[in-house]
């Protein structure tokens, strides 16, 4: 697993990239903001840990431009501001989590082991299921050029759904993948997204639908003219 | 001034016909001081009068800018006298461990790195606690109550304590962050206390997901059950930092709920579901 680092203090720096070893990551590391980007547009990463400030380019700068070039590495920002909004920005420039500073080694590692979890295969290029299109880098999804409104979880949520379009998921794999609840009674969390993401489709007049297979889960599909839609 | 000289034109017809003579005169004079002192009495009483009332609605005005700033520097008050401890303690045993055998040292470092991130932890919630606390500080979407608190117990260092788990799904609007730390400082005390067991149970319960915990040590002593949601509010000899209660009942009410003690060991949550009722019949039922 190769992550890339990039963190100005030389004491932090040092002693995330041996917390990494020790958990068996190849560390890249690298001090400032532009040479940060440089090496995530080159270089292929499990994933990448930005910190937010940065000389040269901020840590959301990063973020944004990344993605802008169609990076899908999960990225990871250290931060000593924990504020709603400051949450919010890292989110809305496209980094996946966040760690507020001083941080517990194990969270941090965990929170590490979670996004590499998450990430399965990166995909570059997009996805599409009839109308529909989903950007994974830019975690943009749309139809036509008309862009969906998309909170965080549920772009992850289609996302998951359109990669495995036409196969049918369950609720318990939905739950593990995206939620990690590790919850053995039943949730209807996945319910209530679906239920707000086939609100948003049906709004931008698609012809990707979500069906539910009952007694087994859910699947995106593209409606075709010919066929009813499918609805069991 | 100007009233003097009005009051003198206006009864300046009535004493006309007196100018002239002595007594006249002399009366006019009179007159002209009586009403001058009145006036000028008058005049006086509303100045004080003005002012006074200038004085109190100042003070109002201002009343909400300094309690703001009575509170931050409160905050800063309190901040820094928790801070010096853990800080405290580093620079001792930094210092100490100079000398040290490397068994010491690398005693000293853990005990280094605890403190140190004590004093982070601590700082995150003196700072939380600054700030008002309401939705607008949320960043809310729908959280599975009982799925955070799965969460949370899985990760939680339960040592030799026996945790049972009795969750049934509760969806909120929530701050999926912020409720972690609610569940996990409720869960770090029962644990800190509890001889072997924990009981942690979620489930909806009229319009809000109740969470209930409770564990099985000698429950919270009556001198503190008044104090208990302050901040800072410490049994005797307790190692936390005081601010964990405080930090749940913020957490609950920017959420628009609340945290209570329940007597015993026994605390719970309240947290508004979301209105999703629909939405689940929707999902199942594959309407679109």
């Amino acid at each position: 697993m190769r992550v890339l680092l990039v963190e100005d203090d030389p004491a932090i720096s040092a002693a995330i990239g041996k917390m990494l070893e020790r958990q068996r990551f190849a560390v890249e590391a690298v001090n400032d903001g532009e040479r940060g980007l440089e090496h995530i547009l080159r270089g292929t990463y499990d994933l990448a840990i930005v910190d937010v400030m940065l000389p040269g380019r901020d840590g959301f700068s990063l973020c944004r431009s990344a993605r802008g070039e169609g990076v899908t590495t999960p990225i990871l920002v250290l931060t000593a501001r924990d504020a709603v909004e400051d949450r919010i920005r890292g989110l809305d420039a496209g980094a996946d989590d966040y760690v507020v500073k001083p941080f517990d080694e194990h969270e941090l590692a965990a929170r590490v082991r979670a996004l590499v979890r998450r990430a399965d295969r990166p995909l570059q290029t997009s996805l599409s299921v009839g109308t529909l299109s989903i950007d994974p880098a830019s975690r943009t999804a749309g139809v036509a050029d008309r862009p969906l409104d998309l909170g965080a979880t549920e772009f992850r949520l289609l996302e998951l759904l359109a990669r495995n379009r036409g196969i049918t998921l369950s609720r318990a794999q939905i739950l593990e993948k995206i939620w990690d609840y590790d919850f053995q009674g039943s949730s209807n969390i996945v319910d209530v997204y679906v239920s707000q993401l086939r609100r948003k489709l049906k709004a931008a007049g698609t012809n990707a639908r979500i069906t539910t297979v009952w007694g087994i889960g859910y699947k995106l599909v593209a409606d075709t003219p010919k066929h009813a839609p499918s609805g069991a | 001034m100007l009233a003097f000289f009005f009051v003198d034109a206006a009864y300046r017809d009535a004493y006309e016909p007196a100018l002239g003579t002595a007594a006249g005169n002399a009366a006019i004079v009179h007159f002209r001081r009586g009403v001058a002192g009145t006036l000028v009495v008058c005049d006086a009483l509303l100045i004080l009068a003005v002012g006074v009332a200038s004085y109190a609605l100042a003070r109002a005005a201002v009343r909400p800018l300094t309690a703001a700033r009575e509170r931050e520097a409160r905050f800063a008050a309190d901040a820094a006298h928790e801070l010096r401890t853990p800080l405290a303690a580093i620079a001792s045993v930094a210092q100490a461990a100079r000398e040290g055998t490397p068994a010491e040292r690398a005693e000293a470092l853990e005990t280094i790195a605890a403190r140190a991130l004590r004093a982070g932890a601590l700082l995150g919630d003196l700072l939380t606690l600054a700030r008002r606390s309401d939705a607008e500080v949320l960043h809310l979407e729908p959280v599975d109550l009982a799925g955070v608190a799965a969460r949370v117990a899985r990760e939680a260092q339960t040592g030799s304590i026996a945790l049972d788990l009795q969750l049934r799904g509760a969806i909120v609007d929530g701050d999926e962050r912020r409720l972690e730390q609610l569940v996990r400082n409720l869960l770090a005390n029962a644990l800190r206390h509890a001889r072997s067991r924990v009981t942690l149970s979620v489930a909806p319960e009229e319009g809000s997901a109740r969470l209930e915990i409770e564990d099985d040590g000698p429950g919270v002593p009556p001198e503190l059950v008044a104090r208990l949601f302050q901040r800072f509010a410490k049994g005797a000899g307790s190692e936390g930092s005081g601010l964990g209660l405080a930090i749940c009942r913020w957490v609950a009410h920017a959420h628009g709920g609340e945290v209570d003690y329940d007597g015993g060991s026994r605390f719970r949550a309240f947290i508004p579901l979301g209105s999703y009722a629909s939405a689940t019949e929707d999902g199942r039922a594959g309407s679109d």
